[in-house]
């Protein structure tokens, strides 16, 4: 993609969310000046940026906002926020118009008409004198020019913007008779500021050298500066209305800058395609997985010379620490908060709210937990379809509410917090909850399964079949949720990144959907454990001890096993039984234990052997495998052998 | 008159205002091989540049003003040898 469009992009959507959120805050916290500047400023730069690319009507009803926030921070629209309603519609308009422009290269047929609805819903904000100035307010001057010459200039502009300085395009039109009338139009250039860059082309192809006029000006003057557009402005004061500026979208963004002095903010930052940090990952990856390889051979010397052999084992153990260091260091440059996703909610659940007619009050806690950036905007879509679920289906409508002595504003929360390598992101509401009697009677009139399988299913399996693809319990289809994607996309989604979903109800009070995914691929310390001739691997912290028992401490409890550890009597389980394995004889008089945490308690899993614990860069599964219960990934051993990494709590299920 | 024709080359000497250019155009008419020395050149018109935009005569030498050598030169047939 072009790189001038693909930085609009970036900062465009920057600008919206910054938008959106500052009049969400007015909306709660009242009407605060320094709120309404920086809403202002991050319309008026993205006004700006719009201008570089066809998006005409995408820069209208921008012009208009701006038009709107300027007199709200004039104080002219008095204690009424009802202005923040066709704002906040202008960058949801906005944020989609800018996911259209992405993938189709031009805004949707219907962004005219859209368009001119939000600007007179805009205008009708303003006082009435600027309200009738309104109609004759001058288009933006939105064309491709500025675009064109970037393009061409944009040795230049890539120079400025890596200096972290701003830069406008100019155009200056001179008039045909500007010569008569004593100007010199490069003598205008000569005098700007901080020229980085002049392209003079013909207004009209030259004539032939016979036919040529050496008394009228054909020239269109296009140049690239990094001075402010007052500077510029001044410079051209006597021919105004004979130039056009545009402000090229920043390199480094950092969403709206302050009028002057954001350069050195932007200049600390650097935006570095991930296909480079991938690639600087892999490499890692690599030699995390070569400096395994020097244990055995540290171990091998020392067999032969044992001082040798100590001192590449030395070796080996500062290389294992630096190549350590460096895989943090590159896995925490793809950490990002994932605040990125969630701050795009407040809005849409606002618009939600609005267009259901539910009132909801909707929070988000732990925001500024940090997962890898792919995970993070993977969480989008699956989010986005569970809270407006939650909205739609899960919190009743008032009437209902009020029945049921619940409050009328409906409660939904996101939440995330992190789980060692990995993060649990929670959407609950407190609506009217799912029941298993109903999702069985839909199950069985949908032929899900034979009515004996649909009627033995618990309720936490019951609750489970939304899961189920083509499985909806919606009655309505609303233009929210019900889009023909349903619970089973959640799922896929989820499952594609490594994750598991599973969903908690109380009917009557309240759903839970909890996501389980991996921060990031990581180096994991592996105990490794044997199983007859298998060998898996177990995530250390997955085990809370291992422990040797004598056989005699086994009981038999029920149809199972259990024994007694610190007092407690633990389930014994057997980790051939979990995998399906042939069942093996118990050997000798000690029995090899893991002791692992599983749900509120502890379970004993019984293995043939456990050996060396080993750091080893832990890979979701991939391809076919994706979503195998009980299956956190693979990892490559210091042998070369490929080690299954097993998920305990989730073989146990 | 800061527009003098030495052989088949026109010289611009000093600065050179809007009247330049109609006896620059008219030298470039007359004879369409001719080519233009920007040595001894000052500041130009912007009429001036534009005739030598739109006949595109070739260049010769640098042009002493920093603004035209930095920024009008580039736009026209340079010969930078001479």
């Amino acid at each position: 993609m072009d790189e001038l469009l693909e930085q609009f992009l970036i900062e465009g959507r920057e600008l919206v969310q910054q938008v959106s959120e500052d009049l969400l805050t007015l909306e709660r916290d009242g009407l605060s000046p320094a709120r309404l500047d920086s809403a202002f400023r991050a319309v008026h730069t993205l006004k700006g940026s719009v201008g570089l690319f066809d998006l005409a009507p995408m820069g209208s009803a921008l012009h208009a906002a701006e038009d709107v926030l300027d007199a709200a921070r004039a104080q002219q629209l008095g204690a009424d926020r009802g202005f923040l309603d066709p704002v906040l519609a202008c960058m949801g308009a906005c944020e989609a118009w800018l996911d259209a422009f992405e993938r189709l290269g031009a805004l949707p047929a219907s962004a005219l008409e859209q368009c001119r609805q939000l600007e007179d819903a805009l205008r009708r904000c303003l006082p009435g004198a600027r309200q009738a100035a309104g109609g004759k307010t001058a288009p933006a001057t939105s064309t491709g020019w500025a675009a064109a010459l970037a393009a061409t200039q944009a040795e230049a502009v890539v120079a400025a913007h890596a200096a972290g300085l701003a830069v406008t395009a100019l155009r200056y039109l001179p008039g045909v008779d500007c010569f008569f009338l004593g100007d010199d139009p490069l003598a205008l250039i000569r005098g700007l500021p901080e020229l980085i860059a002049l392209r003079v082309e013909p207004r009209e192809p030259w004539p032939t050298a016979a036919e040529y006029s050496p008394f009228a000006c054909n020239l269109c003057i296009e140049a690239l500066s990094t001075a402010t557009e007052e500077k510029i402005r001044r410079v051209f004061r006597f021919v105004p209305d004979q130039l056009a500026l545009a402000e090229l979208p920043a390199a480094v963004a950092s969403a709206p800058r302050a009028p002057d002095g954001g350069g050195e903010v932007g200049a600390r930052m650097l935006r570095v395609d991930t296909t480079r940090i991938d690639r600087l990952l892999d490499v890692v990856g690599e030699i995390m997985v070569a400096k395994n390889t020097l244990a055995g051979l540290a171990a091998r010397v020392a067999a032969i010379d044992a001082g040798l052999g100590r001192a590449l084992a030395d070796n080996q153990i500062t290389m294992e620490r630096l190549a350590g260091d460096m895989h943090r260091a590159v896995i925490g440059m793809r950490m990002v908060p994932l605040a990125q996703t969630f701050r795009r909610f407040p809005r849409l659940m606002r618009e939600s709210s609005a267009e259901l007619g539910k009132p909801i009050d909707f929070q988000i806690h732990g925001d500024e937990v940090e997962a890898d950036k792919a995970v993070v905007e993977g969480l989008f879509k699956p989010l986005l379809h569970l809270l407006r679920n939650a909205v739609d289906h899960g919190i009743e409508a008032a009437p209902r509410r009020t029945a049921a002595g619940k409050p009328t504003i409906g409660q939904v929360t996101l939440r995330a917090t992190r789980r060692g390598h990995q993060i649990m992101v929670t959407v609950q509401d407190d609506g009217a909850g799912l029941d298993p009697a109903v999702l069985r009677a839909a199950a069985l009139q949908r032929g899900f399964g034979t009515p004996s399988a649909i009627e033995a299913l618990d309720d936490a399996a019951a609750l489970n079949l939304i899961f189920a693809p083509g499985f909806s319990t919606a009655r309505t289809v609303t233009s929210l949720s019900g889009r023909g994607v349903g619970m089973d996309a959640v799922k896929a989604a989820i499952e594609e990144m490594g994750g598991r979903v599973s969903l908690i109800s109380e009917p009557g009070h309240s759903t839970s959907v909890q996501l389980l995914l991996p921060r990031a691929t990581v180096i994991t310390t592996v105990l490794t454990v044997q199983m007859g001739e298998e060998r898996f691997g177990v995530p250390i912290e997955a085990v809370t001890e291992t422990l040797r028992l004598p056989v005699t401490m086994i009981q038999p409890l029920g149809s199972g096993e259990a024994f007694v550890s610190r007092g407690r009597t633990l389930p014994l389980l057997r980790l051939s039984t979990l995998l399906g394995l042939p069942p093996t004889q118990r050997g000798g008089t000690i029995a090899k234990l893991l002791v692992v945490a599983c749900g509120d308690g502890l379970v004993g899993i019984e293995v043939d052997g456990f050996s060396e614990r080993t750091g080893l860069l832990l890979r979701p599964m991939s391809g076919l495998l994706v979503g195998m219960a009980g299956m956190l990934g693979t990892a490559i051993q210091a042998d070369g052998r490929v080690l299954l990494i097993l998920d305990l709590p989730g073989l146990i299920g | 008159m800061s527009v003098n024709l030495e052989a088949n080359c026109i010289q611009l000497l000093g600065d050179c205002p809007v009247g330049d250019a109609e006896p620059l155009l008219a030298l470039l008419q007359e004879a369409p091989g001719r080519a233009v020395d920007l040595t001894k050149a000052g500041t130009l018109h912007t009429a001036v540049v534009q005739v030598l935009l739109a006949l595109r005569p070739e260049i010769l030498g640098r042009s002493s003003d920093p603004f035209i050598d930095r920024w009008i030169a580039p736009l026209l047939p340079m010969q930078r040898s001479g």
